[in-house]
């Protein structure tokens, strides 16, 4: 433990500063509560997410070069997002950048002409659960904890992006075949295809993780949630419905695109008549902010769109 | 007689025979006619060459068709067993474009969840090749226009004017895009919610922050969608992003 620092540089994304403030509100919560420091990236700009990286390549690029530059003239060696997009995309980065030289060598030249500092060496960038798991740990919640979560059946939605793009730091001779470049796996990486970080860290808060595998990595229809409805539906039917017959009372996210893809598709099947669909989703900061002793606003519970105070309340969380 | 991989083979290439018995074996059933030779002469080489010399895409040339991929991909389990990793892959390899071109109306459905190229053994950036075979045949005019890339570039604009993007605007402008009229107002030119035409499960789903009175939620995505937040010190740098966006033939 302590591999990444007590102290990193904040990069919260687009989506928390608007849609998601809920996750930001209680990511800030808990991380107070954990001892652990977040230092906002100042004046980022956005990832380019899982869009801008089928348009353009050296654009992406570009966008989290000038992000990694901002949290190196802060002084920071680690950037965490609670994004699964914004972690991947800049993971993503980190990973051309490292293992091929000529496009590092082109995004500081177009860095410096953009004026910006060029990069005097990479970054790593964390998903915030890797953090909290690694800074903090199980134990450190369970003490912290005042009020468990006693009775609640979680279902631990990871995401596709959160496990997946570590396969970016485990391959064999990738870039084409230089042999030599060949980037070490993320020690504090959560395993490939069995995530268990937050059914880890919310056990340790009280909570009972019902079995969801393999919906827990299943895709919830990310990019495509609004270009592609029949998928995303489809997808986010097969994850609810899962939850809901293993005896789920509600879906713990850690993504605030995925969120808002289960949020918005569940209350569009629900309006078709779909059974099985009718489970809550709360970030797992909130529910963990609920297991610290604080209140309902506090964590913004009333923001979320699914709605998953009713819930609570019947076991007396909320 | 089941056919392997029967998505692949055209309706054209199955040979149907009722009773057909050859030194006295029944034989009758479904034949495929893929293993008559034929002569492909309208390959294109150069299309396979343009994947190698891209940085994400170069990692092609690992790739040795063992549908580790497919067998992984949720579109093609879950939604149409058409879209086939592993077969575009062959195909642009062998710049056979027009038996890609067949399939442009499957090709942009990946959802970017990385199963296959998590699990690739030869570690092929299976995703990333695929976006750019997609990316590639639509800088050459090889397919039409598909909703993802409208999408993509929609938001990739956004990012470009601002640095930041919105949730409102993208959805209500996605919305208008396509063909709802979205009602603006008329000094910022900003889409207003719940006025004019929007769909019902989005005016549903809008109407239930008003009722559980989560005002400062409200005020602050108004606020968002009236002010587009915005990158402080952008303007330099947009410059040097939109020339190097120009120079892939990103913007076109």
């Amino acid at each position: 433990m302590g591999a990444i620092g007590k102290r990193v540089a904040y990069y919260p994304g687009c989506s928390l500063e608007g849609a998601a403030r809920a996750y930001d509100v209680s990511t800030r919560i808990v991380a107070r509560e954990l001892g652990l420091e977040l230092d906002y990236l100042e004046d980022y700009n956005c990832c380019g997410a899982m869009e801008s990286k089928n348009v353009t390549f050296m654009g992406t690029m570009l966008l989290n070069a000038r992000n990694m530059s901002l949290a190196r003239k802060q002084g920071h060696n680690a950037i965490v997002a609670p994004c699964n997009g914004c972690s991947f995309s800049l993971q993503r980065a980190e990973y051309f950048l490292e293992t091929d030289k000529a496009v590092f060598d082109k995004v500081n030249a177009l860095l410096r002409e953009g004026g910006v500092d060029p990069l005097d060496q990479i970054p790593q960038t964390y998903h915030i659960l890797e953090w909290f798991y690694h800074e903090a740990g199980p134990q450190k919640v369970k003490e912290k904890t005042k009020r468990p979560l006693r009775g609640l059946k979680v279902a631990n939605y990871y995401g596709c992006l959160y496990t997946r793009p570590h396969f970016y730091a485990r391959t064999y001779a990738h870039a084409g075949g230089q042999e030599e470049a060949r980037p070490r796996r993320r020690e504090t990486a959560d395993d490939d295809e069995h995530p268990y970080y937050m059914n880890a860290l919310l056990e340790a808060a009280g909570a009972t993780s019902v079995e969801f595998e393999p919906m827990h990595t299943q895709c919830c229809g990310g990019p495509h949630s609004l270009s592609d409805e029949m998928v995303s539906e489809k997808f986010v039917m097969m994850i609810l419905q899962t939850a809901k017959r293993n005896g789920a009372d509600i879906i713990a996210t850690e993504c605030p695109l995925c969120h808002a893809s289960l949020e918005m598709y569940r209350h569009r099947l629900m309006m078709k008549g779909v059974p099985d669909v009718d489970v809550p989703a709360a970030y797992f900061t909130q529910l963990l902010g609920l297991a610290f002793g604080y209140g309902v606003n506090d964590v913004k519970l009333k923001d979320n769109l699914s709605d998953p105070i009713p819930v609570l309340k019947r076991l007396g969380l909320a | 007689m089941a056919i392997h991989e029967r998505s692949l083979v055209e309706p054209e290439r199955i040979l149907r025979k009722e009773r057909l018995v050859v030194d006295g074996v029944d034989v009758s059933g479904d034949w495929n006619l893929i293993i008559l030779p034929r002569v492909i002469d309208d390959y294109d080489l150069d299309f396979a060459k343009e994947i190698i010399n891209s940085p994400d895409g170069k990692t092609i040339t690992q790739c040795y068709q063992c549908s580790y991929c497919t067998a992984s991909c949720p579109v093609h389990n879950y939604w149409d067993e058409r879209y086939n990793p592993r077969h575009f892959i062959y195909l642009a390899r062998l710049g056979l474009i027009d038996e890609l071109q067949k399939r442009a109306d499957v090709m942009w459905r990946c959802v970017s969840c990385h199963k296959c190229t998590h699990r690739c053994p030869k570690g092929v950036l299976v995703e990333e090749v695929l976006k750019v075979i997609l990316r590639t045949m639509a800088k050459k005019g090889l397919i039409d226009e598909y909703p993802s890339k409208k999408f993509d570039k929609f938001f990739t604009e956004s990012v470009l004017e601002y640095g930041r993007i919105e949730d409102g605007e993208l959805l209500f402008g996605w919305i208008e895009k396509q063909g709802y009229k979205v009602f603006k107002d008329p000094i910022l030119r900003k889409p207003i919610p719940f006025i004019g035409e929007t769909p019902e499960w989005l005016k549903q789903l809008t109407m239930k922050p008003l009722k559980s009175m989560n005002i400062s939620f409200l005020v602050l995505n108004a606020k968002h969608m009236l002010f587009h937040p915005r990158t402080k010190n952008w303007n330099k740098f947009k410059h040097v992003l939109r020339k190097v966006m120009q120079e892939e033939g990103a913007l076109n």
